[in-house]
């Protein structure tokens, strides 16, 4: 296979197959004035904010969650005492004693709908509808960033399969692409999994040709720790923006289990970052942001469905971390939003906006303008020290 | 000439575009109809015809020596023949990708597999086996069994795969000369495969293969030396034969026209479109109207598509590798022949390769399996979710991730199988795993 060799012409990652992952899969570039760094990550699939920042502190929390809480998954690791950390990222627990690391509760874009594929696309494109119709041009909000910011799109460069929409647009992005084959996230493989089992001819196969696409053929996953320090290369470089998807937060059973893995690996990614960065570390701010939250109510799989509210993370040398942001709504059942979904209290396209603004300056009027349509800014979140 | 759902599904290679059709069920006539389509423009460029080929494996050579004899130091001839069969093995994909006619399609692969051809290292074989369906199946798919076997048996690639070109009658002037002789192999083979299936005896076999001397692949093509056939007259199945071409083709319709090559025929055709285990009554049905109308093979689809079977909503046959990639790219509405240029979203014939079906490399010359225990194994089903991802993902990356999933599956499952496919399709987490999901799963494996 060319896999390696494709790999290595790019200088990356020799042996390993990025795009190949189930869960990582493309990354963005850009360049940009300055030394100031941005990295954003799109967590795909609907990460629990509830179940990552546990609200500890809520009286009402526990009763929502009783199995999901029996296995804590791990010791307590406290965020100032109303909220406490999955332990799942406790390798982060660090960076949140240096401040390098806070989180920001009860967030979302302005979509009121469940779907992953509108969510999501809301999230990269930055529209205001609540409904999922996309700006006039449907591009990305990073894109449309790159316009003010002075970006140099023909560094711009996307690794792996599908075109990451938050960097697609009218300013020209150049596409790697350089891997076939890639794999299902667990949420795709349980669905295959379910349809198979309902075969009376073919589910009897099945199983063992799931087992064969894990063990062999797409390669080894490539390991987080290889990606966070492929992305602090190219910022070290020309690169000031990097931007790439991380999935499988679907976590609909099982989640204790799913999500510790899952927040194991980003945890490693971001600490890859930080000692790929070295001392550009310091002036490069990390947020990950997902499509909506999940379910405040457990479901009866051991697990959540989708929901409205989430959180975001929020890390980087260049952050004023420490902190838990936002305004908690509480989970009483009138607190909740249709009784159900944590009740969002700020639009997450307003702490990405701020994040462009504290990163590289860009004027309000532009924020609200061209790059999110229809945005209200909003006070200063203060991500950044 | 609009085509149901259900009869592209059962008796093509899926539906194509991102329209549900207006007509529903099956209507035989409207099967039927699809016979009189025209042949499909070509798709793949750089598909010479066999005429061509046959003069381009005779320039090889020709350079092949030169270079020997230091006169030429580059060979320019061949690989334009090994471009070509390359080209071929796009056109088993791409040419029923792009096909209004996927009935006519079906049949060119059912017949070309009936009377298979594969790539053995023989002569030029490997450069004519890829025109092999389009001169023997196509022209003759809507006509006479007998007149498709004669194609078959004088085509260069079948006497170059079965070995007749080296069968020389022991009797004959060559054979009195050189120390060679009869070869049974294609003999054997088209009693066994091609035609009777049973029902006759190992000295038919070796008289048919005296018969058949004669027969040889030269420069231009096939023709009839005189000097390999074994003089004589030949007693095969209880009829006396001459020699000679003539009597070469009147034994090949003698033994089209056999009740036992009828009753093997159309058990291929109603195993291949209806079931694994087809019903006896059809099949008798079938194998009578064949014989009614001296192998014309109109009246005997038409025999077939009245069994309930062939109507039934349910999908009972496993595609092949080939039929499940074609389906997959019509599914996604796959670009075909733009620019000139046959464009795959992934490594299609290593993947065809890992399902089971290398193109043009059938285990047997008793061709590809035509049930399910034939494509359903752990690994080869791996690989056909493996292909679903890479197209998949190359839908999503060709519509900048703006194919939806649960509306595609609705047009390309309708009603039919498993409800909570679509549903499935709209869970992922992602378009493409939706499409890919979607194509993966179980109904799509299906016919």
């Amino acid at each position: 296979m060319t896999r390696e060799m494709l790999l290595s012409r790019r200088g990356f990652l020799v042996g390993c197959s990025l795009a190949a992952s189930p869960l990582l899969t493309p990354v963005t570039f850009a360049a940009a004035p300055g030394q100031n760094r941005l990295v954003v990550i799109v967590l795909r699939g609907a990460l629990d904010g509830l179940d990552l920042v546990r609200p500890v502190g809520d009286p009402a929390y526990a009763a929502l969650r009783p199995t999901l809480l029996k296995d804590r998954g791990g010791p307590v690791l406290d965020l100032g005492g109303f909220y406490q950390l999955h332990p799942g990222a406790a390798a982060l627990m660090p960076l949140w004693q240096a401040g390098e690391l806070g989180f920001v509760q009860a967030v979302a874009t302005p979509y009121r709908n469940r779907s992953h594929f509108v969510g999501q696309d809301v999230l990269e494109n930055g529209s205001a509808s609540d409904q999922g119709a996309l700006t006039p041009g449907g591009g990305g909000w990073l894109n449309r960033a790159l316009v003010p910011l002075g970006g140099r799109p023909d560094v711009a460069v996307t690794v792996g399969q599908e075109p990451m929409l938050i960097l697609e647009g009218d300013v020209p992005v150049a596409h790697w692409s350089p891997i076939d084959d890639s794999s299902l996230s667990p949420q795709g493989e349980a669905l295959l999994a379910r349809l198979y089992a309902a075969d009376p001819l073919l589910a009897s196969t099945y199983p063992g040709a799931a087992g064969l696409r894990h063990d062999g053929g797409a390669g080894a996953d490539v390991r987080p720790v290889d990606l966070g320090a492929y992305v602090a290369e190219r910022l070290r470089g020309e690169a000031r923006i990097a931007a790439f998807s991380y999935g499988g937060w679907d976590t609909h059973q099982n989640q204790t289990k799913v999500l510790s893995k899952r927040l194991g690996e980003l945890s490693e990614t971001i600490l890859a970052l930080k000692q790929g960065l070295g001392p550009d570390w310091a002036t490069t701010l990390v947020v990950a942001i997902t499509e909506f939250g999940r379910t405040a109510r457990e479901n009866g799989s051991a697990g959540t469905d989708h929901g409205t509210g989430g959180a975001m993370i929020f890390a980087g040398g260049a952050a004023k971390g420490g902190r838990v942001l936002g305004d908690w709504p509480g989970l009483g059942d009138s607190a909740l939003l249709e009784n159900r979904d944590l009740m969002p209290t700020r639009d997450v396209r307003s702490l990405a906006a701020w994040a462009l603004r504290s990163q590289f300056g860009l004027g309000a009027s532009d924020l609200e303008g061209a790059v999110f349509p229809g945005l209200d800014l909003g006070a200063d979140p203060g991500l950044v020290l | 000439m609009e085509a149901s759902l259900l009869e592209q599904i059962r008796f093509g290679y899926g539906p194509r575009g991102a329209t549900a059709p207006e007509v529903s069920g099956v209507d035989p006539g409207r099967v039927l109809a699809q016979l009189d389509a025209p042949d499909p423009p070509p798709v793949v460029p750089g598909r010479p015809m066999l005429d061509q080929r046959l003069a381009m494996v005779a320039g090889a050579q020709r350079e092949a020596r030169a270079v020997k004899a230091g006169q030429i130091t580059e060979l320019t001839v061949l690989p334009r023949l090994k471009q070509a069969t390359r080209a071929d093995a796009a056109a088993w994909i791409l040419t029923p990708v792009a096909a209004e006619a996927g009935f006519r399609e079906r049949l060119v692969n059912f017949w070309a597999n009936r009377l298979t051809v594969g790539l053995r290292r023989i002569g030029a074989l490997p450069y004519l086996a890829g025109t092999y369906p389009d001169d023997v199946a196509r022209p003759h798919l809507a006509g006479r069994f007998a007149d498709m076997l004669r194609a078959s048996a004088w085509h260069p690639a079948m006497l170059l795969y079965l070995d007749q070109a080296k069968s020389v009658g022991p009797n004959s002037r060559i054979g009195r000369k050189k120390d060679t002789g009869l070869n049974e192999n294609y003999a054997r083979e088209l009693l066994e495969l091609h035609t009777m299936g049973s029902g006759y005896s190992q000295a038919d076999v070796t008289e048919t293969a005296r018969l058949l001397t004669g027969m040889a692949v030269g420069p231009t093509g096939s023709s009839f030396e005189p000097a390999r056939a074994d003089p004589g007259r030949k007693t095969i199945l209880g009829q006396s034969f001459g020699e000679g071409r003539h009597e070469i083709d009147r034994f090949l319709d003698y033994i089209a026209l056999r009740p036992e090559t009828a009753q093997s025929v159309s058990l291929a055709l109603a195993r291949a479109f209806l079931a694994d285990q087809p019903s006896e009554a059809t099949v008798a049905r079938m194998a009578e109207a064949y014989l009614d109308g001296g192998s014309a093979l109109r009246p005997v689809y038409e025999a077939m598509l009245a069994d309930p079977s062939a109507t039934s909503d349910e999908l009972v046959k496993i595609r092949s590798p080939q039929e499940f990639v074609v389906a997959s790219l019509r599914a996604v509405d796959w670009p075909v022949g733009e620019a000139g240029v046959a464009r795959m979203p992934g490594k299609v014939n290593e993947a065809l390769a890992a399902m089971g079906q290398p193109p043009f490399r059938p285990r047997g010359p008793d061709g590809w399996p035509d049930t399910a225990e034939g494509w359903v194994s752990a690994p080869m089903l791996a690989a056909r979710i493996d292909w679903a991802e890479t197209v998949a993902q190359a839908i999503s990356r060709a519509t900048r991730d703006r194919t939806e999933p649960v509306p595609l599956a609705r047009v390309v499952l309708g009603d039919l199988g498993n409800p909570d496919t679509i549903r499935a399709a709209g869970q992922a987490e992602q378009r493409w795993e939706g499409i890919a999901v979607l194509l993966g799963s179980p109904d799509f494996m299906r016919r």
